[in-house]
């Protein structure tokens, strides 16, 4: 008994010891070497989890901005870009956030990569006085909270999802049309948009809500099939889907088999499913993916990377630039907050407190051609040129192909 | 055949298949673009070289280490026991000072006092975020299932019901959630927690009443499917509550007394001394309880349920109050994080975090309110370090591997947990001696 | 929309689409009852909820899966090629789901049953069994990872029709090899003298023993018929829609729950339990509020709750005794 105690106590000691010690190890900075400060940009978005993907996107984006910038060491600091996980959660962001804000030399966030997190770490980030640039998240309600400290340099859901409700009623001339939502605050916000502004242009909207198995979603992949059975029963002329690819991948392959098909019916979804993973490993059979139309929050034509920085990011991350997605907005993101920083004219003496509101102002002056389109930010985060055309693409035997702009 | 069954050989094979075992654990792991037997094949046979001098396999490495710990365990055998013997009777003086009442007093003043001062030692805005989230509000859960399962021996799988009852009650009090508040009237957070408690007692009341008189296992299913029934509600009420995005406003808390009033706002620390005070609180009041007449009576229900109704016992009204002080802990733990976080969403209250307040109680010791607690800072702080700082490439994601491998080796050698209570510690060895029982749901099948 | 038209369109629903209902919910409902069994045995057997048995499901799957991709690739079977490898692919998954549940008897529980240990060790053990399997197929094959077996036969392919509505090869393939192993499990139960070993465990452990029942192998016998109908499950299941991670979970949950609802302990009383809980959650969906379909999953806890406080030993009665 006593012996049992003692090691009790001693394991308790010694893990209480640890957790005592290791937050003051965390205060010691190193310092660098080299005479030029050097600045942390975070990422705050998924590295693990279901959606790990995306946050790996931006991340390669990001890390291949600071990379270029770094290398013609014409800037009088050095970049550095770091990973705030949170999984996409918007319970885990604030975490994310805060972790994010004590970090030293952190001058400014790429992201938050979804929505959800994006509206629950706003309020620490606001406080800190830390810029975020979001590549993606495209929610509506975002930019409407006043938040000056915010931007996006993405065209918002209204933007996607006029844009969708566009092309299913106006091009393809769709009559009934069937708007699934996946339960999130990016699936249901996207899907409202797509379904209101269907109805207003004369289609026949019918809405349903089917939770997502991945993503944090509570659903059951059982439900896939008996879900599908009583959309083919109903037998819309068209299905929009709000969600991400892992879910539309499991309803594509339950519709296939119930008979209903996007070669012989009009399924379409937004940016959450625009990757090429809706192929290769979330549909089954893969066939069932193809000919289904997905929008990208993107103004002008397709904007991933091409050509030269195509290569470079290939060879950064080893993931196709293809496939990326909002990868580029990241890049266009970083260099906004670099330009901001060569702006201020960055001194030996700078604080970072300083540094970090001297990027909010900057930011809101920027104005430069990026590869995804004219970064330039209105006041309320916004792109100044969000209302340009979404790009519409289609999975053509397996490959994303661009189609159309609309809206 | 007689060869295979040695006891050596016996050792030397589990010994090799859990070296190949943690080789997994602790290996490459897979991710969805490689093909899937990438982290298995890695874990094996990735290369791995030691100071530019040679290289292995990692099969060859961890083999290795395995059979030197097999050699170990031979001279573990021979040599430790006169060890222990000394070390027994080395710190016997010390542990029975450390069990006199006044030692214990000077014990908790310490704790009291470092507890106060933990603020200005942890400096990180970060860590404190998460010893409220992550300790806190864990210990109040902790806490709580520890009255319904260790007070009453009741087997409540669903207890994250009550965690989002309180959750959800505050956010609806407060305006956040698209159904209009009650009566219409915004109430400020901090009034919200009496509220949030009760409703979460009521709902104790309300579940516990048809569903106690049920045997132990089903009562686990039925109190598993309720939080399964309340998960999936809160989740699909788009227009009552707010659906699978929640709410992402809950406002925080503030006190508003006219002479005084006090706003909680992003910052952790006063939300930790909120927590601190609360946990303080439930602590005292389940301690009181336990040496209480209702605690005698738990006591009573969970040894015999039989021989307790005959002396005038009604085990139906203690049991059905166990559930409702369990779910006040648990309804005040739901304020606190959608005060803190801001935000709720269904995904905090997944029957996965059941289970997982269930280990916390397990692993501190079931029915001992102090182990249970420290238990959760325990686990709770390793958690947090190993998701942080990520030593060895650690996801978080294989935390729960670690958590699984380690609930099985516990319950082998140590099912009473880290700190049991002293009952709790002789009625499972006296269960293990003899066999026999009591009718403790809990711990053993009632079958009359 | 009114309560009433609620309803009627509801019904309406099912009067149109009533063989496709009924068939996709019999395919769930072969699913549910094939893992029920594993519960339903281990429980009547042992007396402990064996968490670890929707994993046992899962691994079955992957190892089905692995089999299917290695042998086939990524082209299309057909003919005596699809029938073999449907074969091969149930017998994998059963293999392979049998390795795990023997290795979780062994390793987590066997050394409980040894020292006697109360029975809330067996479910916390339990627990971390399951929670050790899940997240080290999530470590090694990616969390991500959602696998499909290679296309034994060409996916959506229809055999033949009913009333006006198609039934696919899958379907069949489900519930036949479904029914097949439950078949065989419920003879190799009643009639054969390992399976009366079975029965006669659960009923009283110690005169078994006493009469020359081995109980150690009656055990592991028990877990290897659970996992063999839980991997074949997975193959079918995975056939559908893919294997994760975390397939077994849920799956799991309704499983038990099917378990539960028959009769735990009864053989009989999973499979028919499994039945039910497929096809109402197949007839539910018309009947989900605002096209929500998690108000099923809310229906089907609802009437689990109301079977166990009315009629708490299930439908079919449970068949339990004093175990070890």
């Amino acid at each position: 008994m006593s012996q049992r105690w003692n090691k009790a106590v001693s394991i308790l000691s010694v893990g209480a010891l640890a957790m005592a010690v290791v937050p003051l190890a965390m205060g010691t900075a190193t310092s660098s070497a080299s005479s030029k400060p050097t600045f942390v940009i975070g990422v705050q978005g998924p590295f693990s989890g279901a959606d790990a993907e995306y946050g790996d996107y931006d991340f390669g984006g990001a890390t291949l901005a600071a990379n270029t910038a770094n290398k013609d060491g014409m800037d009088p600091f050095i970049i550095k870009i770091e990973k705030f996980d949170d999984q996409g959660s918007p319970t885990l962001s604030p975490a994310a956030a805060q972790k994010a804000v004590g970090t030293k030399n952190l001058v400014a966030i790429i992201g938050p990569a979804f929505s959800g997190a994006s509206e629950s770490a706003a309020k620490y980030y606001k406080a800190a006085h830390v810029a975020e640039v979001s590549p993606s998240a495209t929610a509506v309600a975002l930019a409407t909270s006043g938040n000056t400290s915010w931007f996006r340099d993405v065209a918002d859901d209204s933007v996607q999802g006029s844009a969708d409700a566009k092309f299913l009623v106006s091009t393809k001339k769709v009559t009934s049309l069937l708007v699934i939502a996946d339960g999130s605050f990016y699936g249901d916000g996207l899907a409202a948009v797509v379904a209101a502004d269907a109805k207003k242009l004369g289609a026949t909207v019918t809405t349903e809500t089917i939770d997502a198995v991945n993503n944090g979603g509570s659903g059951v992949a059982t439900e896939y099939p008996t879900d599908a059975t009583q959309i083919a029963g109903k037998d819309p002329s068209a299905i929009f889907y709000g969600g991400y690819d892992a879910d539309l991948g499991l309803l594509l392959g339950a519709l296939a088999s119930a008979g209903y098909s996007a070669s012989s019916h009009t399924i379409m979804s937004g940016d959450g499913s625009n990757v090429a993973a809706l192929y290769s490993t979330d549909t089954t059979p893969q066939s069932a993916a193809n000919d289904v139309y997905l929008s990208e929050s993107a103004t002008g034509k397709v904007s991933f990377f091409t050509g030269k920085l195509a290569t470079a990011y290939k060879a950064l991350t080893h993931i196709k630039a293809s496939t990326a997605i909002y990868a580029a907005q990241a890049y266009d993101g970083t260099n906004a907050i670099i330009k901001s920083l060569l702006k201020l004219g960055v001194k030996s003496s700078s604080s970072i407190s300083s540094l970090r509101k001297g990027i909010i102002t900057q930011l809101h002056k920027v104005n430069f051609e990026g590869v995804t389109g004219q970064i330039s930010f209105q006041a309320d985060g916004n792109l100044k040129d969000d209302t340009g055309a979404v790009a519409i693409s289609q999975m053509q035997n397996g490959v994303i192909t661009f189609v159309t702009n609309e809206g | 055949m007689t060869f295979v069954r040695l006891p050596q050989v016996k050792r030397l094979v589990s010994i090799v298949l859990v070296t190949a075992v943690v080789t997994l654990m602790t290996g490459e792991s897979g991710n969805a673009t490689t093909p899937p037997t990438t982290g298995p094949h890695g874990a094996f046979f990735e290369r791995v070289s030691y100071f530019g001098l040679f290289g292995a396999r990692r099969w060859m490495v961890f083999l290795t280490i395995g059979l030197l710990v097999y050699g170990f365990t031979f001279l573990y055998e021979r040599y430790m026991p006169p060890v222990r013997r000394k070390v027994r009777t080395v710190t016997a003086l010390p542990m029975r000072l450390v069990q006199k009442r006044t030692s214990r007093f000077a014990m908790y003043a310490v704790a009291i006092v470092i507890l106060l001062a933990i603020p200005h030692i942890v400096t990180q805005t970060y860590w404190m975020y998460l010893i409220v989230e992550q300790v806190g509000v864990w210990i109040l859960l902790a806490e709580g299932l520890n009255v319904v399962v260790g007070f009453a021996g009741l087997l409540d799988l669903g207890y994250v019901a009550f965690y989002a009852i309180g959750a959800y009650t505050t956010a609806w009090m407060t305006g956040v959630l698209p159904a209009p508040p009650f009566l219409h009237h915004v109430i400020p957070t901090l009034w919200v927690i009496p509220i949030a408690v009760l409703a979460a007692m009521a709902v104790g009341v309300m579940l516990g009443i048809p569903t106690l008189r049920l045997r132990g296992d089903y009562l686990a299913i039925v109190t598993l499917g309720f939080a399964l029934i309340v998960d999936d509600y809160v989740g699909n009420q788009n227009g009552i509550t707010g659906g699978g995005e929640g709410s992402l406003q809950v406002p925080h808390f503030a006190i508003d007394l006219g002479f005084w009033h006090y706003h909680w706002g992003i910052g952790p620390v006063p939300y930790y001394y909120l927590c601190l005070i609360f946990v303080a609180l439930f602590m005292v009041i389940f301690t009181l309880l336990e040496h209480s007449r209702v605690g005698r009576s738990w006591v009573a229900i969970r040894e015999d349920e039989v021989a307790a109704e005959s002396i005038g016992i009604n085990p139906l009204k203690y049991k059905v109050m166990a559930f409702a002080i369990g779910a006040a802990s648990g309804g005040f733990a739901g304020v606190l994080s959608a005060g803190l976080i801001g935000n709720i969403n269904p995904t905090m209250f997944q029957y996965q975090a059941s289970i997982n307040i269930l280990i916390l109680v397990i692993f501190g010791g079931m029915g001992s309110i102090w182990g249970v607690a420290l238990g959760a800072v325990f686990v709770q702080l390793i958690t947090s370090y190993m998701d942080n700082y990520q030593p060895w490439g650690f996801q978080i994601n294989d935390l729960y591997m670690y958590i699984g491998a380690l609930l099985i080796v516990m319950m082998i050698f140590r099912p009473a947990g880290l700190m049991p209570s002293r009952r709790r510690k002789r009625e499972i060895q006296s269960f293990e001696e003899t066999g026999e029982g009591h009718l403790d749901d809990v711990l053993t099948v009632d079958d009359s | 929309m009114g309560f009433a038209h609620f309803w009627l369109s509801g019904f309406d629903q099912i009067r149109t689409s009533f063989w496709a209902y009924l068939l996709v919910g019999l395919q769930n409902g072969a699913l549910y009852a094939m893992i029920a069994v594993g519960y339903t045995l281990v429980y009547g057997v042992l007396g402990l909820i064996n968490f670890a048995h929707g994993d046992v499901f899962m691994y079955g799957g992957f190892g089905a899966a692995f089999l299917t991709r290695g042998i086939l690739g990524s082209s299309v079977a057909s003919g005596w090629a699809t029938v073999g490898l449907i074969f091969a692919g149930i017998a994998m998954g059963g293999l392979v789901s049998v390795g795990v549940a023997v290795s979780v008897e062994r390793v987590a529980y066997r050394p409980l049953r040894r020292r006697h240990a109360p029975k809330l060790a067996f479910l916390i053990s339990a627990i971390g069994a399951s929670y050790f399997l899940e997240t080290l197929a999530g470590k090694e094959f990616g969390y991500g990872t959602n696998l499909f077996p290679a296309q034994v036969f060409p996916v959506g392919q229809t055999m033949f029709s009913v009333f006006g509505t198609p039934v696919r090869t899958l379907t069949i393939i489900t519930v036949v090899a479904g029914a097949a192993t439950l078949i065989v499990a419920d003879r190799l139960v009643r009639a054969t003298k390992l399976g009366r070993g079975i029965r006669a465990v659960a009923q009283d452990s110690e005169t078994s023993s006493l009469m020359g029942v081995n109980i150690e192998k009656t055990i592991t016998l028990t877990f290897i018929v659970g996992g063999a109908l839980a991997g074949a499950a997975g193959f079918l299941y995975s056939l559908q829609s893919g294997i994760e991670w975390n397939s077994g979970v849920e799956l799991g949950i309704y499983a038990f729950t099917a378990a539960v609802l028959g009769g735990i302990g009864n053989l009989r009383g999973a499979a028919l339990g499994g039945m039910v809980i497929g096809l109402f959650g197949s007839f539910a969906v018309p009947f989900a509020f605002e096209g929500n379909t998690q108000w099923v999953e809310i229906y089907t806890f609802l009437i689990l709750i109301a079977v166990l406080i009315f009629r708490p030993t299930g439908i079919l009665g449970e068949k339990l005794g004093r175990t070890a």
